[in-house]
């Protein structure tokens, strides 16, 4: 098991001035984390909320430090602007007296694949996969995000297993697009899970009325966001719909993140 | 090793009792810690982790997502009674995240203050249009923004630029010595997303129409 009290972990994420369920799967891992015990102190830091990534090297005590970005895909946020802000040059960068180790995005993890068929089992349990269509809903042109590129990757992985009738991605905003997920899929049964690290808009209302499972109200959604989660299934365009929270609000990203700081260490051993 | 929950229980033990807008006092069984508006009140609603704070800090009075934790809104109405110094450290974290980080670093020597202008000048993307805004901008900017009365209540370690300070807030704004003695100076090294996604509206907003 994984052991590190004379190290530091720090979980990047990209928070929000908006609402709290930006960074909330963020600071609830490194509660998780914390509870484990593993290492000798555990910071979060964000984009938009503090502690900032310009802050947290302050309040980190221990020299030995490792960095894992909560993010789904590689991209402009884990390739330009975490390192800018924290000073990364490389892997392993010196910093103000700090050793900063790098670690990889959560979401480039192979583990993914194995959350991503839970959160559908757990969704949709005792459902014939081999009746069902399983959505990997990701954001869409979102610049240098890379994330339909990441839900392809999944979905490939998930699609080689043979395990659901079908496997596809769909974007919010770029083709194939979610809002017409009855015509993409040719199983009775359709599983929707977005690939996001946090629930907020998307996840509770942008995704919900591309569906066609809430109604286009501002701000309806936000009074009891998760009870679209909670109404599973919903029955409409001729098939059986159950719709996931996003995927980054599973339990096992806790060890997703262990495991980034231990191929790091493999990968940079002596 | 620097160790800040023993560097935070040396503050207590000299007197320290103010963070922000939050008291916290030994109590019969630990520390006990509530907004300081609400010293002397029985009828506050009672919490016992010091995870109980991320909640705490969440939200205002009205229910309103604070982004920002200096901001001087925090709510009413709670204490939070923890068993040692460790668990109201973690506390504090939440309620005023990087505080006690900057704090001690601040006193080591290791805090550099980043002016306005160097912290626009790294930004990329989105943000890279926050390079236009002129020093008279930044100064209405930041006076509006940063304002302890209903902005923020950290001191300004930072300059809009060298020879370039902001003349519509007071003094003591910048003044880390103005700081009371038994409350933990809240420092701001360098300007926040907050202030730079405001640069950037201000930007867009006063930009001439295109002729």
């Amino acid at each position: 098991m994984l052991r590190k009290p004379d190290s530091a972990l720090i979980i990047a994420g990209h928070g929000s001035t908006l609402n709290p369920d930006s960074s909330a799967p963020t600071l609830d891992l490194a509660e998780e984390i914390r509870r484990r015990d593993i290492f000798g102190e555990i910071h979060c830091a964000f984009w938009k909320e503090e502690p900032s990534l310009r802050q947290v090297l302050h309040c980190v005590d221990r020299r030995d430090v490792y960095v894992v970005p909560n993010f789904i895909s590689e991209g402009y946020f884990t390739k330009t602007v975490i390192p800018r802000e924290l000073g990364i040059v490389e892997p392993q960068t010196e910093v103000g007296g700090r050793t900063l180790k790098y670690c990889d995005p959560v979401g480039n993890h192979p583990r993914m694949m194995d959350l991503l068929l839970k959160r559908a089992a757990d969704i949709a349990p005792g459902v014939p996969t081999e009746k069902t269509s399983l959505f990997i809903v990701g954001h869409g042109t979102d610049l240098n995000e890379n994330s339909s590129v990441a839900a392809k990757r999944e979905v490939e992985r998930i699609a080689a297993l043979g395990l659901y009738g079908e496997v596809r991605s769909a974007y919010m905003e770029e083709a194939p697009l979610i809002a017409e997920w009855d015509r993409l899929s040719k199983c009775p049964n359709v599983v929707v899970v977005p690939f996001f690290i946090a629930d907020g808009l998307h996840s509770y209302e942008d995704i919900p009325v591309l569906l066609g499972i809430a109604t286009e109200s501002p701000g309806s959604a936000s009074a009891n966001r998760a009870a679209v989660f909670a109404n599973n299934p919903y029955h409409l365009r001729g098939r059986t719909l159950y719709y996931a929270s996003s995927i980054g609000t599973e339990h096992g990203f806790a060890d997703v993140i262990l495991d980034q700081v231990a191929d790091f260490d493999a990968r940079h051993a002596g | 090793m620097r160790d800040t929950t023993r560097e935070f229980e040396s503050w207590l033990n000299a007197g320290g009792k103010r963070v922000g807008q939050v008291i916290v006092s030994a109590a019969d069984a630990g520390w006990e810690l509530r907004h300081g508006d609400d010293a002397g009140r029985d009828d506050l609603e009672t919490f016992s982790k010091w995870q109980d704070a991320r909640a705490l800090a969440n939200l205002d009075d009205g229910g309103a997502f604070r982004p920002l934790k200096t901001a001087p809104s925090l709510r009413h109405g709670w204490r939070l009674v923890l068993p040692d110094v460790h668990a109201v450290r973690l506390a504090i974290e939440y309620f005023y995240p990087a505080m006690l980080g900057v704090w001690i670093a601040r006193r080591l020597g290791e805090v550099v203050p980043v002016d306005l202008r160097e912290t626009l000048g790294r930004q990329t993307g989105m943000y890279r249009i926050t390079q236009k805004l002129t020093d008279e901008q930044a100064q209405r900017l930041v006076a509006k923004t940063c304002r302890s009365n209903g902005g923020c209540l950290k001191t300004i370690l930072w300059r809009i630029s060298a020879g370039v300070s902001v003349p519509l807030l007071p003094p003591e704004k910048f003044r880390e010595e103005a700081t009371p003695a038994d409350s933990l100076p809240l420092l701001c090294q360098e300007a926040c997303n907050i202030l730079v996604a405001a640069a950037r509206k201000m930007v867009k907003d006063e930009a001439p129409p295109p002729a």
